[in-house]
């Protein structure tokens, strides 16, 4: 899993990552301004893809542990669906 | 103030003075109760209709891993489950301020209902507007984007408020925390925090401390594509 730094247009020109696992993107995370108080610094997973879609999206403390979900998520998922097939 | 209760009621049916009179007398048990009390639980097997007299609270809807669905922010006059007297109830009420509520036994209800149609008619229109209500949160939900749905939710808040007389000049009671208007509106409370943020920032609204505070009416009602004709207030300001 990998984490590249990108800007993201949220308004407060927050810093980002993209996540990508093999190559494919899965999600989006974004850092939490002072704006959001007990939050502030937190890392959001913004938009998630795949088994990564959701309504309840988490806030994570930090990068660590956003990738211990994450892979945690796709491991789970991959386990339990076969693997999508290309149209 | 009189009876909220029978203000609420009288925007949907003339009452006669001997109806206002009975009604009064129905809603003759009051009980007071402090913010974050149940008033409404499911399940209890409850023979009783709970009418909001003062203060604030919400119904909701809670799942078993703890998720919320807030349904509807309710107001003072509002009967919390009228649904009971006729089926079971699928949503609980809880207070979000102090306040105080009557207790009508379902007997009682069902009595008046008996020798009263015009009061009948009132109630079953008071149920048709709770409808509309669900019916636009979910056009809401469903189809507008996190700062529509909040300026819209803070439009209907703010006139049924008004409504009930417990507004004062641009601002009303509404103790509420970005979670509850997460819970309400689908929404992460990072976007609610955002939306909250923007609206302040742009001296359009401001919910903080308890309180709701419209600066700018005109800009909130654009935002939220509010349009106050589902309520069925005739006396809704525009």
């Amino acid at each position: 899993m990998t984490f590249q730094p990108v800007i993201v247009n949220i308004g407060e020109g927050a810093e980002g990552r993209l996540v990508f696992q093999d190559d494919q993107l899965v999600a989006v995370l974004v850092q939490l301004s002072a704006l959001h108080g007990e939050q502030a610094g937190g890392w959001f997973l913004e938009p998630g893809f795949g088994p990564l879609a959701g309504p309840n999206p988490p806030v994570f403390a930090d990068i660590d542990a956003a990738s211990e979900w994450l892979a945690a998520r796709l491991t789970a998922h991959a386990a339990i669906s076969p693997p999508i097939e290309r149209l | 103030m009189g009876n909220p209760f029978i203000a609420n009621l009288s925007h949907y049916v003339k009452l006669t003075g001997g109806e206002s009179a009975a009604l009064d007398i129905l809603l003759g048990k009051r009980v007071p109760f402090g913010p974050g009390d149940e008033l409404v639980t499911p399940g209890r097997a409850g023979r009783h209709c709970h009418v909001l007299l003062q203060g604030q609270a919400f119904r909701h809807r809670n799942l078993a891993d703890g998720r919320r669905q807030i349904l509807l922010f309710q107001a003072p006059g509002d009967v919390l489950d009228l649904q009971g007297l006729f089926l079971g109830l699928d949503h609980e009420v809880t207070a979000l301020s102090r306040g105080e509520m009557a207790i009508v036994p379902h007997e009682a209800m069902d009595a008046l209902l008996d020798v009263n149609g015009n009061i009948a008619r009132g109630l079953w229109r008071l149920s048709l507007v709770e409808a509309a209500i669900f019916r636009e949160w979910m056009v809401g939900m469903g189809r507008r984007s996190a700062h529509a749905r909040i300026a819209h939710l803070l439009c209907e808040v703010f006139v049924r408020l008004r409504v009930t007389g417990i507004a004062q000049g641009d601002r009303c009671p509404f103790p509420v925390t970005q979670t509850h208007l997460s819970d309400a509106l689908g929404l992460s409370v990072v976007h609610t925090n955002r939306v909250l943020q923007t609206l302040r920032a742009d001296g359009v609204a401001d919910v903080r401390q308890g309180q709701l505070v419209v600066r700018d009416w005109q800009r909130l009602k654009l935002a939220g594509e509010f349009d106050p004709a589902y309520l069925h207030l005739a006396a809704a300001a525009a």
